[in-house]
């Protein structure tokens, strides 16, 4: 459905993607794990042309694309396909939650405003907001935005969302709520790229891990292979630092 | 003026400075329908660097705000009304150049005058509203221009409306030297009503009045349009 290939981008003399290679299937939660700096979140914000790629290919279902010389209509025509749920949840400040979750659907997809107000209060019930349709972000907590958030990539039905660190910049007791979201909407059969440091998540719900550093695919398997049994010396390392020393791993 | 002030004249000029007041808000107006979208505009060629438009907004607003006023009124006076000769002699145009009503002198200094201070309004405005509020909009399937008009616009609004009100107040303020024109505003008209019987005293005052309930007005408009504007901030912000 989504297959990327060789992507490369630097940004001035520093190369933070070096070829990295990605297919996803429909109905695949693809979790990306690394080290920072390691290109993750460029490679999320190149597929949705939130950055552009110096040199790489990309096919979503029948789009064909050249990912450094795709024309507006062809951004926008992806654009359509793909949602976006981002670290800092980037909730429009000036519109209520629903108003959020709508104007992609009303402006962007010209769904008439009935129909978008039903789609957008579903997204809003389905991520336990049912009594927040009229808050502005600034009266909600960190984690009910980054839940606005979600039910507005939902919302747009696309055929897959892409989350940068949507756990990242919540408290931590914050965090459980939004991960539980994300587990329901993955059971629901949402297509799914998720980078994130949340191992627990990457264990549970992810069918493929990917194992990035240096802007590279370390390596990539089911969530068991990575974490039982890597392979490679730099994915062992980077387990052993991000995982507690009596974790163990089952399933 | 041994007897105290004429209170009789104190009065009548008042009004005589109020008919003014038309001339002082449509030059206001007109300026800041010009410099609210060009100002707009520029502030985004400074953002995002786009070369030329960013130098050249940058030297356009330190050349209008290096220089007081009544300077470039005297300049833009003196010199359109010089190149317009020389356009009407060249095409043959049977017009005479002093005929030309003032006003649209004032339209020009002041709109251009207006522009650059507009600039750095939207310029500073334009930097607190997040980047993540673009890619958010492009992320959910906005054009450039819809993203701007439903998102980005009214939040930088927000942000530069008190200062726009500042910039609205001080242009009133600055219509007072449409005299150097002689331009038929509020200062020009109340002085000109005091030469008669050098009456000063009692036109500055009547003068200062008529300013200060002009400009205490156009605060208030703002104030109630901020309000407006700034309900979704209404809570943590």
């Amino acid at each position: 459905m989504l297959e990327i290939t060789n992507i490369h981008k630097s940004f001035g003399n520093n190369e933070i993607l070096k070829g990295v290679d990605l297919q996803i299937d429909k109905g695949d939660v693809v979790v990306i794990l690394g080290p920072s700096g390691s290109g993750k979140t460029t490679l999320l914000r190149c597929i949705n042309f939130l950055e552009k790629a110096d040199q790489g290919h990309a096919i979503f279902g029948d789009i064909d694309v050249n990912l450094k010389t795709a024309s507006k209509k062809q951004i926008h025509e992806i654009r359509q396909k793909v949602a976006f749920v981002f670290q800092n949840y980037n909730l429009f400040n000036n519109k209520t939650a629903l108003e959020n979750v709508t104007e992609g659907l009303i402006i962007g997809r010209k769904v008439s405003k009935d129909e978008a107000n039903e789609i957008g209060k579903k997204a809003l019930d389905k991520v336990g907001l049912a009594e927040k349709y009229n808050a502005y972000p600034s009266e909600l907590s960190g984690g009910q935005q980054q839940r606005v958030g979600i039910a507005r990539a939902v919302a747009l039905n696309p055929d897959i969302i892409l989350f940068d660190e949507p756990t990242s910049a919540l408290d931590p007791e914050l965090v459980g709520e939004v991960l539980t979201v994300m587990r329901n909407i993955a059971n629901e059969g949402t297509t799914m790229l998720v980078v994130t440091h949340e191992m627990s998540f990457a264990k549970d719900v992810a069918n493929r891990v990917i194992f990035m550093d240096a802007g590279v695919v370390v390596e990539e398997g089911t969530p068991k292979d990575i974490f039982v049994n890597p392979k490679e010396e730099r994915t062992k390392k980077f387990l052993k630092r991000v995982l507690p020393e009596d974790y163990i791993f089952y399933i | 003026m041994s007897e105290g002030l004429n209170y009789q004249f104190l009065v009548d000029t008042f009004f005589v400075a109020l008919s003014g007041v038309p001339i002082a808000l449509l030059i206001t107006i007109v300026a800041l329908l010009i410099a609210l979208p060009l100002g707009f505009l520029l502030a985004l060629t400074r953002i995002n660097r786009i070369p030329v438009l960013n130098r050249f907004a940058q030297i356009y607003v330190s050349f209008v705000r290096g220089t007081p006023v009544i300077i470039q009124i005297f300049i833009i006076y003196s010199s359109v009304p010089l190149l317009l000769a020389s356009i009407f002699e060249k095409y043959n145009i049977n017009m005479n150049v002093y005929d030309v009503n003032p006003i649209w002198y004032a339209f020009i200094v002041f709109s251009l005058n207006t522009t650059a201070i507009l600039i750095e309004v939207f310029r500073s405005a334009l930097s607190t509203v997040s980047k993540g509020q673009l890619e958010a909009a492009y992320s959910v399937g906005l054009t450039n221009v819809q993203a701007f008009r439903r998102i980005i616009i009214p939040q930088t609004l927000v942000v530069a409306l008190p200062n726009i009100c500042t910039a609205t107040v001080n242009l009133i303020k600055a219509t007072s030297l449409g005299y150097a024109m002689s331009l038929q505003e509020i200062t020009l008209r109340a002085k000109v009503a005091a030469n008669v019987g050098y009456n000063y005293v009692e036109a500055y005052i009547d003068i200062f009045l008529v300013y200060l309930i002009l400009c205490s007005l156009v605060e208030y408009i703002f104030k109630l349009y901020e309000k407006r504007l700034r309900r979704y901030k209404a809570v943590n912000a």
